[in-house]
């Protein structure tokens, strides 16, 4: 064969390539997937969002599913608003997520921007909530496991010397006006602005959507221009920054609980429940913060932090 | 601890991390070559029949171009979003929408360059027995192509930066590692890899003037000849 030959089989094939990417729109072989039997048991892409945390459970969700003999891969996205209609599709199978962060996304794609809480700070319920709006979506919802990453407030530590702030109720009693650096969609939420003024009737001034635990949302509440910032009980930073959490005393904060979702059609087999359900009973929250501060603090690679725990816990062969 | 490394101190310059991250660092400005090259090949194959269209007249031209740069205006995180649903995850979404950002600085550079080809020089041409289709390729493009060129070294510096936004759906080359070592604070990722990305659009231009230089050598030529002349000229009219 001559080069000349060789360079347009390689053209064409190249050019048959872009075509099926630009055509696929992730409808890519379904029946490879599924944990239905098979020497090798097909792809699995796990989707998470672009925060430490997300990435370290995709890893870990990564991990235990190529040692349980499927082809996994990680693929890290911004947020939900783009994880989720992917993994619904099937262009996504598996997503480490939050219970009732999932409920509510859920809840409101469903019944619009002013529909009634579906989560609460029981998980039980919360889970029942979120596999009744999950079921219709495509997607199956595994058991949750011990492990809680809560939404949780922090201040700086003038701030809350200054006020002689605790707790969450401290701050709506000082009467202080607050400006909460997060998401836009921390406007809207209920575990957040709206429940944060009825719940603890604290003065909420406006958002500043500088994102959810974000450094810039850090530094902005460190630096004076904003006074809470929502952020995580898993954060493993907050020290960097001089901030200290605010209890949250009236459990305004939902059941946080990480679950594995999949997606029913693609990923919906025994294989992949069994192994995503030994790692989930074994995860802690402690384990979590442990892992976040080794990525955050040590700047250690999620997947190597992944692999390390995995290894301790026996969860993995290799 | 002895074992306080640069990483874990968080500095901006660390070698550490170019040497414990370079696996990633490699992948991810391949990565981004692989993104911008594509966008800006599939945008150059795109512009010049929209360049040709626009070119016959003004019924043409005030669509093409108008459509063009109302595309150009179009937010890049809004752009990327609503191609999601047609592309879903994919390099081909990432690319589609640079396509899309380089078509107005492609199309209107093509056009200027051909616009700029004399009328005689056509005519001689024609007079010479070229049809429509080797008028074009023997005569006009390679006229237009000093134009053509400076469009596509635009359209690619400014593809190189767009790139990054590509991390919102994990095919952002270097911009993916932009966006998490600034989501966690990470200094050390953060300036290796801007000043990759920076390097990436420097040696990405240079390579492209140094093509330009070699496909059209007249170019200078001419230019010598006309900086001299330009010299002359102001002496010439102070003196008058």
């Amino acid at each position: 064969m001559n080069s000349r030959t060789r360079r347009a089989a390689l053209a064409a094939v190249t050019v048959a390539a872009l075509t099926a990417g630009l055509a696929a729109c992730g409808g890519d072989s379904l029946e490879n997937k599924g944990g239905s039997g098979g020497g090798g048991k097909g792809k699995v892409v796990v989707g998470a969002a672009s925060f430490t945390e997300a990435k370290v459970l995709g890893e870990l969700y990564r991990q235990v599913l190529d040692d349980a003999g499927y082809d996994a891969s990680v693929k890290t996205v911004k947020n939900r608003e783009i994880y989720e209609p992917q993994l619904a599709k099937g262009a996504i199978d598996v997503v480490p997520e939050y219970a009732a962060t999932l409920a509510e996304f859920l809840n409101l794609k469903k019944n619009g921007a002013d529909a009634k809480p579906v989560a609460s700070s029981d998980v039980g319920a919360t889970v029942t909530a979120l596999r009744k709006l999950a079921g219709p979506e495509g997607l199956k919802v595994l058991p949750p496991g011990d492990a809680v990453d809560q939404n949780a407030f922090a201040v700086s530590k003038d701030f809350a010397g200054k006020y002689n702030l605790k707790t969450l109720s401290d701050l709506g009693r000082s009467g202080q006006k607050v400006t909460i650096a997060a998401g836009d969609e921390c406007e809207k939420r209920p575990f957040c602005a709206p429940g944060l003024e009825k719940k603890y009737g604290i003065k909420v001034k406006g958002i500043d959507p500088k994102g959810v635990g974000t450094t810039q949302s850090k530094q902005a509440v460190k630096n004076g221009q904003d006074q809470l910032v929502l952020t995580t009980t898993t954060d493993a930073t907050l020290k960097n920054f001089g901030l200290v959490l605010l209890k949250d005393d009236k459990k305004l904060q939902n059941a946080d609980n990480v679950i594995p979702v999949v997606n029913a059609k693609d990923a919906g087999g025994k294989g992949i429940a069994d192994a995503l359900g030994k790692l989930t009973r074994t995860l802690t929250t402690a384990d979590l913060v442990e892992m976040n501060r080794k990525v955050d603090a040590e700047r250690q690679k999620e997947a190597d932090v992944a692999k390390e725990y995995l290894r301790s816990k026996g969860l993995i062969k290799k | 601890m002895s074992e306080r490394n640069c990483l874990v101190a968080n500095d901006w310059v660390c070698g550490e991390y170019v040497r414990t991250r370079s696996h990633e660092l490699i992948d991810a400005t391949v990565q981004h070559i692989g993104i911008t090259a594509a966008s800006v090949a599939i945008g150059v194959l795109i512009s010049l029949p929209l360049a040709l269209l626009a070119r016959r007249g003004r019924a043409f031209a005030g669509p093409v171009l108008g459509v063009t740069t109302v595309l150009y205006s179009i937010p890049s995180l809004a752009m990327f979003s609503l191609l999601l649903p047609l592309f879903g995850l994919s390099a081909a979404l990432v690319i589609t929408g640079l396509v899309l950002y380089s078509l107005t600085i492609l199309v209107r550079n093509t056009l200027a360059g051909l616009q700029a080809v004399p009328e005689e020089v056509k005519e001689a041409a024609r007079g010479m027995g070229y049809g429509p289709l080797r008028l074009l390729w023997e005569v006009e493009l390679p006229l237009a192509l000093p134009a053509l060129l400076a469009g596509v070294r635009i359209a690619t510096v400014s593809t190189v930066a767009l790139t990054t936004v590509g991390s919102i759906v994990d095919y952002g080359g270097l911009g993916t590692l932009i966006v998490d070592g600034l989501d966690s604070d990470f200094k050390a990722q953060v300036l290796t890899a801007s000043v990759l990305c920076v390097a990436l659009a420097v040696a990405a231009d240079l390579l492209l003037l140094g093509l330009q230089r070699r496909l059209t050598p007249w170019t200078r030529a001419g230019a010598g000849e006309s900086r001299i002349r330009g010299r002359r000229r102001p002496v010439a009219g102070s003196a008058a």
